[in-house]
């Protein structure tokens, strides 16, 4: 069902993933993650219903 | 011996006592503070030193063109031979002196051919000191000079001539001059060679003079030791051999060769790899500096203002500002400038302070980085992506410090007011519940038990991204929190400096709670990626996990049960509803388990028909199944007692169904009230896996359910039309008397039910997360939360119930 498991790529820049860093490639692309989780660069969409989220800022 | 009182020129004799003597006060100051000439004399630096400058002459002879090769010997005596097949030292007598030029030469500080650029254009030795301090602290310095094809000698001891130059015979050799020295064991406390100090420079020494050849015996130990460097291919080979065994981000490496402009020629060679340290090695006549200079300082302008102007863009994108601290994280990079009489800070020449060589190296680095990246636009493209990367990255250390807390864990007053604590101190008896929305967090605080349970309600950010599209995420405080309550610093760190740290966790069960619905599966699946990305080892450790709040209360009478998805309310109801019923079958009647096992077989049945009956209503494909119509290749004759069956169920009114058979599939049809009523199983139904797997059981279905069997629950009765509408009817049955509500959300839960269903480890069910789940959630999500705008909507239509059932 699925393809055969292969070393996934690092989700920053899909470089093969390294162990050691995992799931990046580097401390490098982990450190961008982070930055981005820290300036909100990271989000799903949300439901198109007609109630509003309180929490919008 | 000597006289500070003599002075020069009191009496023709004397003129050439008189010059000795200030020649012996030169060298009696090197005798006398050898570290200002020659380095440390105790650490072997100023040892080795005494064979670089000799080595170094001999290089210098190649540079200007006319030796091809130097050889080094360690002799067992402890002495160094030097030896270049150059023009050979002058041997003629040097008029102003009145001994011979190589006398000169070795005896005179500040004396030799490096100050008339007519003779060494550049050189590495500098002021001509090199030679005569090496030979003021040998004990002995034995020199031959093949020139004028005649071999001449001359011997020196502590510095001093006791053999004047002379010719000892035909010179069997071309030209070239070698030079053999004893380090005075008077000077250096540590007077042994150590080899692979000499090759580590001979090979510097190789790389920086393409095509010269190298040779370094060590005749010490047996047998002896010996290698050859000489390297083809530039700057670039150096580069090479630095990152052997590193990948590369491209291949080969940046070159570049320049013209004398000002007298000063530049090399380079420069290449990034992925590693995040940089190496750029400076040398100033094939001497290095390990403190840089104005040569570094050109260099560095350069490479920042070009890389700066063609990151432009993407720095942008990624909201960055670049420094040249980003542009040189990877880089690895030789520079080589040729610089007639250059200066330097201090005598060991570890920083060029010429200013005259920065502007010249900075404009010829720009012009070969600029035709580089304009001519390379693919590797170009990598280089920029990581030095961006490499920013993006500093920001977000930046940014962990600033949104983090950074004080000691442990202190409470320093942990985000939003987080409602537990009691507990141990770890290992800590829960930490992170619940998604404020109304549900109230619930959670008052419902939970305070001892050991915490509670740290997160809020989704709702985002307008566009006019037709929302947005949701978790923003950088509710992040910033979420660490500061775990307590375990984040990133690569120090722990002490606030790297992530697992002994520092504060709760060893991580429970996440969100909603039952598509949103609060998108809220979890970004928490759950947020941890596998950063926190990996807290879920390999086995402390996270996801609670399974219940998704309806079904109440009777005072029974109450909460059931926490669609299939476990189906079980309930079947519960219910089968407790007195009886299903009479042509093989019999069933009841108790005998009917809890067809009923199973029921809902396979029911799960398949539904699940194939996206434009064919489940009760049409029921009876298509009992016809045995629903095989991969249709026949008329089974198309006809589908027709029959549907006949039969139908309104006497409506009855009338008609059929055709063809390479597209089954059609029906009949006409009601005017109206012509069209149906079609069409080959892409007929060739499913559920199809087939309807078509084996037909033979079973037939048997029981071609006549609808009598199903009765006490004094109820019903004749179901076949096994879908009999397992459709025995759900209602269950659902009779019955409320049954839906929670929208964890906030329409009162605390009390709360404290019941999901947080009661007595009553509980918690999911452990495993990393293999993780990776799994993480590349859907990848796409999802990926900058790639277009395939993500598709995306979520697709996965969004492999989402929502990630804990299944």
């Amino acid at each position: 069902m699925t393809p055969p498991e292969k070393t996934k790529p690092c989700p920053i820049c899909r470089k093969p993933m390294v162990a050691a860093f995992k799931p990046f490639c580097s401390d490098r692309c982990r450190q961008v993650d982070l930055g981005r989780w820290l300036t909100e660069a990271y989000s799903v969409p949300a439901q198109p219903s007609g109630e509003e989220d309180d929490g919008a800022v | 011996m000597s006289d500070p009182s003599a002075t020069p020129g009191e009496a023709g004799a004397d003129a050439y006592e008189a010059s000795s003597i200030t020649v012996l006060r030169g060298l009696e100051a090197v005798r006398k503070r050898p570290g200002m000439y020659i380095g440390d004399t105790d650490d072997g630096s100023g040892l080795h030193h005494m064979a670089f400058e000799i080595i170094d002459n001999a290089v210098d002879e190649a540079q200007a063109g006319f030796a091809s090769r130097v050889d080094v010997r360690l002799n067992g005596d402890g002495s160094v031979t030097v030896t270049d097949d150059g023009r050979g030292i002058p041997v003629d007598m040097h008029e102003e002196e009145g001994v011979s030029a190589a006398e000169v030469v070795l005896t005179r500080l500040h004396a030799g051919g490096k100050f008339n650029q007519n003779s060494y254009k550049v050189s590495g030795g500098l002021h001509g000191v090199g030679a005569a301090v090496v030979n003021a602290l040998s004990e002995w310095m034995e020199v031959r000079i093949w020139r004028h094809g005649q071999e001449h000698f001359i011997r020196f001891e502590h510095g001093e001539t006791v053999q004047p130059l002379k010719v000892v015979g035909p010179s069997g050799h071309m030209t070239g001059t070698e030079v053999t020295f004893k380090p005075s064991s008077g000077t250096f406390t540590k007077v042994e060679y150590e080899f692979a100090v000499l090759e580590r420079r001979l090979r510097e020494l190789a790389f920086l003079n393409s095509g010269l050849a190298i040779t370094v015996t060590d005749t010490r130990v047996v047998p002896e030791l010996r290698t050859e460097f000489c390297f083809t291919g530039g700057l670039g080979a150096f580069v090479e051999w630095l990152d052997k065994g590193k990948e590369p981000l491209f291949k080969p490496p940046i070159n570049l060769t320049t013209k004398e402009t000002e007298g000063i020629r530049v090399e380079l060679a420069m290449w990034w790899t992925s590693s995040p340290r940089e190496l750029a090695l400076c040398f100033t006549n094939n001497i290095p500096q390990r403190d840089g200079g104005t040569h570094q300082a050109g260099f560095r302008q350069a490479l920042t203002r070009v890389v700066m102007k063609y990151a432009e863009d993407l720095a942008k994108k990624e909201k960055v500002e670049l420094i040249g601290d980003d542009m040189r994280e990877g880089l690895t990079a030789v520079l080589s400038v040729k610089v007639p009489d250059p200066k330097f800070s201090s005598q060991t020449k570890d920083k060029l302070v010429s200013s005259e060589v920065q502007p010249v190296v900075q404009m010829a680095v720009a012009d070969a980085l600029s035709h580089w990246f304009e001519t390379h636009p693919k590797e170009a493209k990598i280089v920029l992506e990581q030095v961006v990367l490499s920013a993006a990255a500093r920001k977000a250390a930046q940014l962990a410090r600033e949104k983090v807390g950074r004080k000691n864990a442990l202190d409470i007053s320093t942990l985000p007011g939003k987080l409602a604590d537990c009691a507990e101190k141990d770890p290992a008896k800590s829960e930490l519940f992170i619940v998604e929305g404020d109304s549900a967090g109230g619930s959670a605080k008052q419902g939970r038990n305070r001892a050991n349970q915490a509670i740290l309600p997160l809020k989704g950010k709702i985002l307008n991204v566009e006019r037709a599209r929302l947005d949701k995420m978790l923003g950088s405080a509710e992040i910033g929190t979420l660490i500061t309550a775990l307590g375990t610093g984040i990133g690569s760190g120090e722990p002490a400096r606030g790297g992530f740290s697992l002994e520092k966790l504060r709760y060893h069960h991580i429970v996440i709670m969100t909603d039952a619905d598509v949103d609060g599966s998108h809220i979890r699946a970004l928490l759950l990626t947020f941890f596998y990305r950063q926190m990996p080892q807290l879920i390999e450790a086995g402390y996270l996990y996801i609670a399974q709040p219940p998704l309806y209360r079904a109440k009777r009478g005072q029974e109450e049960r909460y059931l926490k998805d669609d299939a476990a309310l189906e079980e309930f109801l079947l519960e219910k509803a089968l407790s007195n019923a009886k299903l009479y079958l042509p093989g019999g009647m069933l009841e108790g388990a005998a009917l809890d096992e067809e009923v199973r077989k029921l809902r396979q049945i029911s799960g398949r028909i539904r699940r194939i009956s996206g434009h064919v209503p489940p009760e049409v494909l029921e009876q298509a199944a009992l016809a045995g119509a629903l095989k991969a290749q249709p026949d008329l004759e089974s198309a006809q007692r589908l027709a029959a069956r549907l006949d039969a169920i139908a309104h006497p009114a409506e009855r009338g169904w008609m059929t055709t058979v063809d390479a597209a599939g089954i059609h029906l049809h009949r006409v009601v009230r005017g109206v012509t009523e069209r149906l079609n199983l069409s080959m892409a139904l007929l060739n499913t896996p559920d199809a087939r797997w309807l078509t084996e059981q037909f033979p079973t279905l037939e048997r029981d359910y071609a006549t609808p069997p009598r199903l009765t629950f006490d004094a109820v009765e019903a004749a179901p039309r076949g096994p879908h509408a009999a397992l459709e009817r025995i759900l209602a049955q269950g659902r009779r008397g019955l409320t049954v509500q839906r929670f929208k959300g964890l906030g329409e839960m009162n605390p009390d039910q709360l404290w019941h269903t999901t947080l009661n480890p007595d009553a509980r069910t918690l999911l452990q997360v495993k990393i293999e789940d993780v990776e799994d959630a993480e590349s859907v999500f990848s796409t999802l939360m990926g900058d790639v705008v277009e395939p993500r909507r598709e995306f979520i239509v697709e996965n969004a119930l492999k989402v929502a059932n990630l804990d299944i």
